[in-house]
C-alpha cells in the first residue's frame, strides 16, 4: 500500500473523529444565499455594541430596521427569550424573573426528532418561565383551559389579528417630530404574526375617555417621553385577543397596556405593563425583550407572505402551538 | 517495510484508536453520579432540545409546573388516611404546592398551599386574594413537611440531584443505582434516597436526617406504572400509582387519574394576611 493510500485512510479516520462536530452550525454563520441562520445554541442576546443616537431635538432615535437577529416570532430561543429563561451555555440555563437555575446538559450531538417530538418540545419550552399574569381565581381554570384548547379557543386563529400588545415589537420604527410609525411584518399564516402597523402621535394630546371609544384590536395609542424612554400608553380595546403570545390570556375591554420602548447602541429593549383590574389580580409587565439593530445600513422589510390557514380545522388531539 | 510506510502505518493505528478507544470507554465506563441522573431525567422527559430554531440549544429541564388527579388513600390529618380524591397543582420555580384532598366518610374537604416559605390552608382555591373569597389561614410550621412532598416527586428528585453537584452520590443495592444527596433551603439536613429501576425510572424515595428536630418529616415514597397521562401530550412520563409511607403507615395510596405536565398556568400568590403573620412571626424570632 502506497503512503498515500495510508494517509488517505488517516484522514479519513480523523475526518470521522470529527463528525459529531460538523453536525453542528455554528450560531452566526451564514445559511446559503446570505441570511443568517435562525438556529441558535443560546437564547440570551448580545450586550450592546455602539453609540446611541438622537435626533435634532435631542431625544433617543429609535429609527431603524429591528430585525438584526434574524429571528421570528416562532423561533424557540425567541420564545425562549421572551418568556425569560435565558440558555447561557451548554452548561447553564435560569430564569430571568427569580434567577433560579434550570439543569442544562450539553448536545452531544444533534438529537433526531421527528416533527411531533419538535412541536412537543417546544410547547414545555414555551411554557416553562416563572414570570405569569396574575387573574384573579375565578378565572385561572378559564386560562388554563383557553391554553389547552387554544387549537379552538385562539382569538388570532383563523388570521385574525394579534392586536397591541401581543403583536409584540416592532420590527420597523420610524420617528418623526410628532408621531411614530411601527410596522409589524407577517409571516405567513402562523398564528398572530400578521402584518400590522401603528401610527402613534406624541404631540401632547390626551386619551378620548374611554367610554367615547369603539374597542379596537390596537386600542388608542398615545405616546410620551419619560427621559430617555419611548412610552406608548393605550387603551381601547375589543376583547378578541390575547395579551401575550401564548398562555390563553384573555383580558377585558378596560385593558390599559404601558409599551415602554429603550434604545441602548444597537438594542432596542420592550416591555408591556398590562393592567386590566376586571380580571387580574395586579398589573403584570412582561419578561423584557430585546432586539437588535439591522447591522446592513439598506436593510428593507421582507414582503409579507399571506396569511392563509388551512391546517387546525383538521387537527384531532389537543397538541398545539 | 520502508521506514515511511512504518510510520505512516503507526499513524494509522493511533488514529483508529482515537476514534474507537473513546467508544470503548464510554461502554465500559461505570456511571458516576452525574450519568445516572441524566439517565433519570431522560427516562421521565426532562431534558428537551429542538423545537423550530432550537436544533443547537442544549438540553435544558422543561418541567416547571404540573397537576394531576388520583382518587384511592388519602391524608386525613395526623398521620391517618381515608378514601377520597387528590389533587395536586405544583411548581418548581418557585418552589409551590397545593394539594387539594375530599374525603369521603365522613366527607371532609382540604386544601393545603406551600410557596417559598409560606405555608396556608384555603377554604376554597385562591381564597383569601379577593374580598369574599374563602379564608386563607396561615400554618407556618407546616412549610417543612409541605415542601418536602414536592421534592420527594421523581421530578424534585431529578432537580434537587442535580442542584446538590457533587454532593449527590451514588452507589448500587440489589443492583439498582441508588442516588443519595442533600436538600437544601428549608429543606436543610434532609437527605433523600433515591432508587432507581432498570429503566432509570425512580421507583423509590426515602428520607433521612440526623437531625431530631426533623425527624416528623421521615417518609418513604413509591411511583409506579410510568406514562404519558397527559390530556396533551408532551412525552413527559409521569408515575400512574403513587404511595407515601409515614413511620411504617401508608398516608396516601393513589391511582392516578390524569397528569398534566405541559406546564399548564398554575399560580400560587401568598395572601396579605399569611404574608402579615409571617412576618409578625418572623418579628418574633428576632426579638428572641
Amino acid at each position: 500500500m502506497s503512503s498515500a493510500r495510508y494517509l488517505g485512510l488517516i484522514a479519513l479516520a480523523a475526518s470521522l473523529c470529527l463528525l459529531p462536530a460538523a453536525g453542528y452550525c455554528q450560531e452566526g454563520e451564514e445559511a446559503p444565499g446570505g441570511a443568517p441562520r435562525m438556529d441558535h445554541s443560546v437564547t440570551v442576546r448580545p450586550q450592546p455594541k455602539g453609540e446611541t443616537p438622537r435626533t435634532p431635538d435631542g431625544h433617543v432615535d429609535f429609527t431603524g430596521v429591528w430585525n438584526g437577529m434574524a429571528d421570528n416570532l416562532l423561533g424557540v430561543p425567541n420564545q425562549m427569550h421572551n418568556e425569560g429563561i435565558a440558555v447561557e451555555n451548554n452548561h447553564s440555563t435560569y430564569d430571568v424573573l427569580t434567577g433560579a437555575k434550570v439543569a442544562t446538559w450539553p448536545l452531544a450531538r444533534p438529537k433526531r426528532q421527528n416533527n411531533e417530538q419538535s412541536e412537543r418540545a417546544a410547547t414545555l419550552f414555551r411554557r416553562m418561565g416563572a414570570s405569569r399574569p396574575i387573574y384573579k381565581p375565578e378565572y385561572w381554570d378559564m386560562v388554563k383551559e383557553l391554553d389547552a384548547n387554544a387549537n379552538e379557543e385562539d382569538p388570532s386563529n383563523n388570521c385574525m389579528p394579534a392586536g397591541v400588545p401581543r403583536m409584540g415589537s416592532p420590527s420597523y420604527i420610524g420617528q418623526f417630530p410628532n408621531y411614530f410609525i411601527f410596522i409589524y411584518p407577517g409571516q405567513g399564516g402562523l398564528i398572530a404574526t400578521q402584518t400590522a402597523y401603528r401610527m402613534i402621535p406624541i404631540d401632547g394630546r390626551k386619551h378620548t375617555p374611554l367610554q367615547d371609544l369603539d374597542g379596537t384590536y390596537n386600542g388608542e395609542g398615545i405616546a410620551h417621553w419619560e427621559g430617555d424612554t419611548l412610552v406608548v400608553d393605550s387603551w381601547g380595546f375589543v376583547t378578541a385577543t390575547w395579551f401575550d403570545q401564548l398562555g390563553g390570556y384573555f383580558h377585558s375591554e378596560n385593558m390599559h397596556v404601558i409599551e415602554r420602548f429603550q434604545r441602548n447602541g444597537n438594542t432596542l429593549t420592550w416591555t408591556a405593563t398590562i393592567d386590566d383590574p376586571d380580571v387580574l389580580l395586579e398589573p403584570w409587565t412582561t419578561t423584557p425583550r430585546i432586539q437588535l439593530l439591522n447591522p446592513n445600513p439598506k436593510a428593507m422589510l421582507p414582503e409579507s407572505l399571506p396569511c392563509s390557514e388551512r391546517d387546525l380545522a383538521h387537527a384531532v388531539t389537543k397538541e398545539h402551538h | 517495510m520502508p521506514r515511511n510506510q512504518k510510520i505512516v502505518a503507526a499513524l494509522f493505528v493511533m488514529a483508529f484508536a482515537a476514534l474507537v478507544l473513546p467508544i470503548v470507554k464510554a461502554q465500559t465506563a461505570a456511571p458516576d453520579a452525574a450519568k445516572v441522573i441524566k439517565a433519570a431525567a431522560d427516562a421521565m422527559g426532562m431534558p428537551r432540545t429542538g423545537g423550530p430554531g432550537g436544533a443547537l440549544l442544549p438540553e435544558v429541564d422543561v418541567i416547571n409546573r404540573m397537576e394531576f388527579w388520583g382518587s384511592g388513600t388519602v391524608p386525613a390529618g395526623n398521620g391517618a388516611a381515608a378514601k377520597g380524591d387528590y389533587h395536586v397543582a405544583l411548581g418548581y420555580n418557585p418552589p409551590a404546592m397545593r394539594v387539594e384532598v375530599a374525603r369521603t366518610n365522613p366527607d371532609a374537604h382540604t386544601i393545603e398551599t406551600v410557596r417559598d416559605t409560606y405555608a396556608w390552608n384555603e377554604s376554597q382555591i385562591g381564597a383569601g386574594l379577593e374580598p369574599g373569597r374563602g379564608t386563607a389561614t396561615p400554618v407556618a410550621n407546616a412549610v417543612k413537611a409541605r415542601l418536602l412532598q414536592l421534592w420527594i416527586l421523581p421530578y424534585g428528585v431529578v432537580k434537587a440531584a442535580y442542584a446538590a453537584g457533587d454532593q449527590t452520590k451514588l452507589s448500587t443495592e440489589n443492583g439498582a443505582n441508588v442516588l443519595t444527596f442533600p436538600l437544601s433551603g428549608e429543606l436543610a439536613g434532609i437527605t433523600l434516597k433515591a432508587t432507581l429501576d432498570a429503566k432509570n425510572f425512580v421507583t423509590k424515595v426515602e428520607t433521612q436526617t440526623d437531625n431530631p428536630a426533623l425527624s416528623n418529616l421521615m417518609r418513604t415514597a413509591e411511583y409506579s406504572d410510568y406514562a404519558d397521562h397527559g390530556d396533551i401530550l408532551t412525552d413527559i412520563k409521569s408515575p400512574g400509582h403513587i404511595t407515601i409511607k409515614r413511620g411504617g403507615n401508608t398516608v396516601l395510596d393513589v391511582q392516578i387519574k390524569k397528569w398534566d405536565a405541559n406546564n399548564p398556568y398554575l399560580v400560587f400568590p401568598v395572601p396579605q394576611n399569611v404574608r402579615n403573620a409571617a412576618g409578625q412571626e418572623s418579628s418574633k424570632v428576632a426579638e428572641k
